[in-house]
């Protein structure tokens, strides 16, 4: 109870800072709002009444019925690639981060710097020939072509991260894995992964958003409606000639649903995952 | 820990070798090679198929003469100008969150903040082509509520732009004189993924007691910026640039989608990236596309190094 007059005054003396900030949140979150709201209208509704929500009475669910059976395929889609993708990534980058961290052997330091320069590239450079390698694999219109691309799109980075953090474990723990005989793929599920908990979760939601949010590259590989990932079935979707503008928003919010049930159960990988992304500079 | 091996230790430890092959096979694949071919291209006059043919340096010459090219740089030069303004809305917020004596209330700002930026990019961008549509768009509906717009149509009578008309709506992605401010507002107010975080980073190591000493010596809430946050999160302001720099100068995806495959009415949105995507995808010209990415890779790398060179803050 003695907290309560203090947090009160507190409140009253950073009154003007939490306005500002509100006022900015605000105006962030707006989008949110009329996307929610336009959802539940049909055009003409939209129209006449573009700004405040409609009572619940007249809600048009069958623009979320519609929006749903749009959206679950590509949703569908989006989790296989995004999934896949990751899993494979961060699995490869353990291997190669152990292999950089344990031994120096011979060969290591240049295929380091090999690795290193790539950082260097931007990777939208490379999106003509890329298409050309995926056309003669014979990898074009299909899903894997989006995860092998965003595997080794992902692997500099994330070797680069868990190479350092592999470095700071005790070495103890491998030198008696080592004496009780285990083999480097032993020490490597025995030790690596289960002390890396943290850095793997991080690394795995950036890798994850980053999977989730492409489109420049879904768009060049994707012809059938069957594969497209959310990001290029979105662009169709905004292609349409006569806008249902209350179906398109149910849409966008059905797209928006996934990533907010993730947030909502790894809020603070979340939060420390995209403070690391900083760091991807 | 890595250290060198002995020769004993290396026959029984090449095994190891294993572990790097994947990645490395991934890498070599759909990294270096494309990449080794967009150098090798550049060089050709290719469409896509197996017959091409060497023209030497014919497009990079073309490219330097070419005036969509060039003038997309000029266009990306200003984006990036851009980003120097729309880091200041993430900077305020991130001191105001850090100056509040609430632990918990920083905790919950931090958590609505992220919540935006899980919406994928993508729906962002498309409520906001929503929001500057010229009759429905919530951007005209607010000017013309708020007075804005006889403002706007005033100054365009007393400057003689010729862009803002009593008796029509605003046409902000189809009036070409409008599209570089179109492609200034959107997102507003520019939270950013990751901006407001990493200066919240920077300004973690400023306790609630330098403010207190701060207040006993009546220093004000500016000159507190000035003295105490400002210096400590220069570190990160350079980090964000070089974070936006890299994804505006390289990236196209905004201004395909915002406006169209020939950066919308006259051109005015074209950007580098956006003009390769066009030439290769749109026309064939995979080799001239090339071309234009390396060209495109020299500048980022420019970029880069200059920011290196003098944009350097010490700690």
């Amino acid at each position: 109870m003695s907290s309560s007059p203090a947090r009160i005054s507190a409140l009253r003396r950073d009154g003007s800072k939490h306005l500002v900030i509100l006022f900015f949140i605000l105006i962030s979150l707006f989008p949110l709002y009329m996307m929610l709201e336009v959802s539940f209208k049909d055009n003409a509704t939209f129209l006449r009444n573009p700004w405040l929500p409609t009572s619940p009475m007249s809600w048009h669910w069958e623009n979320w019925s519609f929006a749903f059976h749009l959206i679950v395929p590509y949703i569908a889609n989006t989790v296989f690639v995004a999934v896949t993708g990751t899993a494979c990534s961060l699995f490869l980058a353990i291997l190669g981060a152990y292999f950089f961290a344990r031994h120096r052997l011979p060969f290591s330091g240049i295929l380091w710097a090999g690795f290193l320069a790539l950082m260097l590239m931007p990777s939208v450079v490379n999106i003509t020939p890329l298409f050309m390698v995926l056309k003669s694999l014979k990898l074009l219109n299909t899903l894997w072509a989006l995860v092998l691309v965003g595997v080794a799109a992902g692997q500099v980075f994330n070797i680069f991260v868990l190479r350092n953090f592999i470095e700071d474990l005790p070495r103890d723990l491998f030198e008696a894995a080592e004496m009780d005989g285990a083999s480097h793929l032993q020490q490597v599920f025995t030790i690596v992964i289960p002390m890396s908990g943290p850095i793997i979760g991080t690394l795995a939601i950036l890798s994850f958003l980053g999977m989730w949010n492409d489109f420049l590259l879904p768009l060049i590989v994707l012809r059938d409606q069957d594969l497209f990932t959310l990001g290029v079935g979105l662009i169709y979707l905004d292609g349409e000639y006569v806008k249902q503008w209350g179906q398109i928003m149910a849409a966008y919010f059905v797209a928006s649903i996934p990533l907010l049930v993730l947030f909502f159960f790894t809020m603070r990988l979340f939060v420390r995952g995209l403070s690391a992304g900083a760091l991807k500079g | 820990m890595a250290a060198p091996l002995s020769r004993q230790k290396l026959l029984r430890e090449w095994k190891l070798y294993f572990f790097i092959v994947p990645s490395l096979a991934m890498v070599l694949a759909f990294v270096y090679y494309p990449a080794a071919s967009a150098i090798y291209h550049s060089f050709f006059e290719w469409a896509g198929g197996d017959t091409r043919h060497w023209i030497g340096l014919d497009n990079f010459s073309r490219a330097f003469h070419d005036k969509v090219l060039m003038g997309s740089f000029l266009t990306v030069s200003i984006l990036v100008i851009f980003n120097l303004f729309q880091m200041i809305p993430s900077i305020l917020l991130a001191v105001l969150i850090h100056r509040l004596r609430s632990d918990r209330w920083q905790f919950i700002y931090r958590v609505l903040l992220v919540i935006p930026m899980i919406v994928p990019g993508l729906v962002t961008l498309f409520i906001w082509k929503f929001f500057f549509d010229p009759s429905l768009g919530v951007l005209n509906s607010l000017l013309d509520a708020t007075g804005m717009k006889d403002v706007l149509v005033s100054l365009d009578h007393l400057f003689g732009w010729g862009v803002f008309f009593a008796n029509a709506p605003i046409a902000w992605l189809s009036q070409p004189a409008l599209i570089l401010p179109s492609l200034f507002i959107w997102g507003f107010p520019w939270i950013g993924v990751v901006g407001v975080l990493i200066f919240l980073a920077g300004l973690q190591s400023i306790g609630q007691d330098i403010y207190e000493a701060a207040e006993l010596d009546g220093v004000g809430p500016f000159k507190k910026f000035l003295y105490i946050e400002f210096p400590l999160i220069l570190t990160q302001m350079r980090l964000n640039l070089v974070l936006l720099i890299i994804g505006t100068v390289g990236g196209y995806g905004l201004q395909l989608e915002l406006l169209d495959i020939y950066g919308g009415p006259g051109g005015r949105g074209m950007v580098p990236g956006l003009w390769m995507y066009n030439r290769a995808f749109f026309n064939g010209e995979f080799g001239y596309a090339c071309a234009i990415g390396m060209i495109l890779f020299a500048f980022i790398l420019l970029l880069t190094f200059v920011n290196n060179r003098y944009v350097r803050v010490d700690k």
